[in-house]
């Protein structure tokens, strides 16, 4: 079977901007893959370049095995993928049901308007006007709208941005829920904790480049278990005379980034005993995915990128 | 490659096509009339426009008019007035909340081809016009004596050519609108001050200066086009060329307009 996604060489600029540049990755059906980046780092233009809405300059793209930039192959491609927008792209006077039976008329094998009903949860609100539905009951209808016909492949840019927490919870329940069905997901969002939560693979995306792509869990060598030791050079001690590898020193502050952390503490601490030193002001710290995140995208993220000339 | 490719001949399509057609416009029928906003201030107002004025001054013979009764030129001008509001007015605002909300963007990513959705829209406001235009004559008849026209089909054409050109307009103007909040106040200024100075509300002598500026807008020539086929003298054509091609020019126009500009996807801020 040929992958969910192929993307290679990915390029798109708005005029003088450079959107994209050199994007590639792969998704394998059954994924729940990440798009991660700040704002204007480029996630809702791949997405659109993906679903057909914004054509490429540049590049490889295969979605489900088809070129969405083919005016011939679109038509049936679209039949095959369902989308969720940033928007709450909803009509307020319809209701549940009567949206969804509306959108199940475009495709040719549309799941059961009841069946999608009680997968999303609304089963008490199928009758209700939209306009009387909080956001994350929207948001389900939303994603409802995304998968009533039946996809394949479902795209959810940003999901969550803009709910509360609540809603964001049962969001993500059901982003789970249509996972573990077999369908899979790209998802965008700018929230780390979220695509840890739901996605097995990432790709960072910073100023339209991807600056890693790896599983959740290994971003960044989080797996290999690197760890940071800090802590304060006792006076007249040179670290030099250290018995372990420093990484990098600012004033009497150490820090010591290490893979085998248990090794160096053992061997700082009976250092430090063979001196007769008490304290060392030792902390040993793992770096969080956020950290990771903030490293690869810098400090200011994308909005440069979209203000660059 | 996957086996993925339509294997339906062209004439199934055609039919699949048109029954997605029939199934949009089932639904763009539900949400104009259960919206409200768009039936009270189409289909509403110019009833109650009718009635109102019908009731006032319905009954005066005026000079412009050649002696006849006011009424006469209200309900061809409120037959205008309703496919102005549906075509222009209530399409425009319709466009542009569903372009900021993303539904627009959403209706182009599903697999309903553009043309249906656009054939869809246009249907259904010919049906709110043509629901309209019935419900002004039998008023007009009913409580005004004003006699059906004497060319159904001089009738029916204007109204056609008004509701494509008039929606082509509200396209073309939900363009110019930069986000809902302005939608609605920017296309009602737009369209009441063209109706007024069109002489919806009292007709125009011929050669006056307003009549001359007039002639360069679309709204007057739909109103006389409307007018022609319901009281005509012996010998006069119920059809208004001149001013058909007026409306249809200006649709043309709008329609470039449409089609250069428009967007599917909401502003991002």
């Amino acid at each position: 079977m040929t992958p969910a996604l192929r993307v290679e060489g990915l390029a798109k600029s708005y005029g003088e901007i450079r959107a994209l540049d050199a994007v590639g990755f792969e998704v394998e059906r059954g994924e729940v893959f990440g798009l991660l980046g700040p704002n204007g780092a480029g996630k809702s233009t791949t997405i659109e370049i993906l679903e057909g809405f914004v054509r490429r300059d540049a590049g490889t793209v295969e979605v489900l095995g088809v070129d969405p930039g083919d005016p011939r192959q679109l038509p049936g491609l679209r039949t095959r993928i369902g989308v969720v927008l940033q928007e709450l792209a909803v009509e307020p006077f319809f209701t549940v049901r009567q949206v969804l039976e509306r959108n199940a008329g475009f495709y040719p094998n549309p799941r059961p308007v009841d069946e999608v009903i009680e997968l999303v949860g609304l089963s008490e609100k199928r009758d209700a006007k939209i306009k009387r539905l909080s956001g994350g009951q929207q948001r389900r209808l939303d994603i409802g709208l995304g998968i009533i016909g039946n996809p394949e492949l479902l795209f959810l840019d940003e999901p969550t941005t803009g709910l509360d927490p609540a809603a964001r919870r049962t969001t993500w329940d059901l982003i789970r829920l249509l996972a573990s069905e077999g369908t899979t997901v790209v998802m965008s969002s700018h929230y780390m904790d979220e695509v840890e939560a739901l996605a097995g693979r990432v790709a960072v995306l910073s100023r339209g480049r991807v600056a890693a792509l790896s599983t959740t869990t290994s971003l960044g060598g989080r797996d290999r278990g690197e760890a940071t030791i800090r802590f304060t050079l006792p006076a007249g001690v040179a670290v030099s005379d250290l018995p372990v590898t420093v990484s990098r020193v600012d004033g009497d502050a150490v820090e010591v980034r290490t893979a085998h952390e248990v090794d160096d503490l053992h061997a700082l601490t009976g250092w430090a005993r063979e001196r007769g030193l008490a304290s060392l002001g030792l902390r040993v710290t793992r770096e969080t995915l956020e950290d990771i995140y903030l490293a690869l995208t810098g400090p200011e993220g994308g909005e440069s990128a979209r203000s660059e000339p | 490659m996957t086996a993925t490719s339509d294997p339906s001949a062209p004439s199934r399509r055609w039919t699949r096509d048109l029954r997605l057609v029939a199934h949009q416009v089932k639904f763009e029928q539900l949400a104009f009339w259960v919206n409200r906003v768009g039936a009270v201030f189409t289909v509403g107002f110019s009833v109650v426009f009718l009635v109102m004025l019908g009731a006032s001054d319905g009954n005066q013979r005026v000079a412009t008019l050649g002696g006849a009764r006011l009424i006469t030129y209200y309900v061809p001008g409120f037959i205008a007035y309703g496919v102005m509001a549906a075509g222009f007015t209530t399409l425009a605002i319709t466009i542009v909340v569903r372009r900021e909300t993303g539904l627009l963007k959403r209706l182009r990513l599903s697999p309903m081809p553009t043309w249906v959705l656009l054939t869809s829209i246009f249907v259904s406001t010919a049906i709110v016009a043509v629901v309209q235009f019935l419900l002004l004559l039998v008023i007009g008849r009913v409580a005004y004596h004003v006699a059906f026209p004497s060319s159904w089909l001089a009738l029916v054409v204007a109204v056609l050519v008004g509701v494509v050109s008039f929606s082509a307009m509200g396209v073309a103007i939900s363009t110019l609108v930069p986000n809902q909040e302005t939608a609605g106040p920017v296309t009602s200024i737009v369209f009441f001050v063209l109706l007024f100075l069109a002489g919806l509300y009292f007709p125009l002598p011929a050669g006056s200066g307003l009549a001359r500026f007039s002639n360069y807008l679309p709204v007057r020539h739909l109103i006389l086009a409307m007018d022609r086929p319901f009281d005509i003298p012996r010998g006069v054509s119920p059809w208004a060329w001149h001013d058909l091609l007026a409306v249809a020019l200006w649709g043309a126009g709008a329609t470039l307009v449409a089609l250069r500009r428009f967007r599917w996807s909401p502003r991002r801020p």
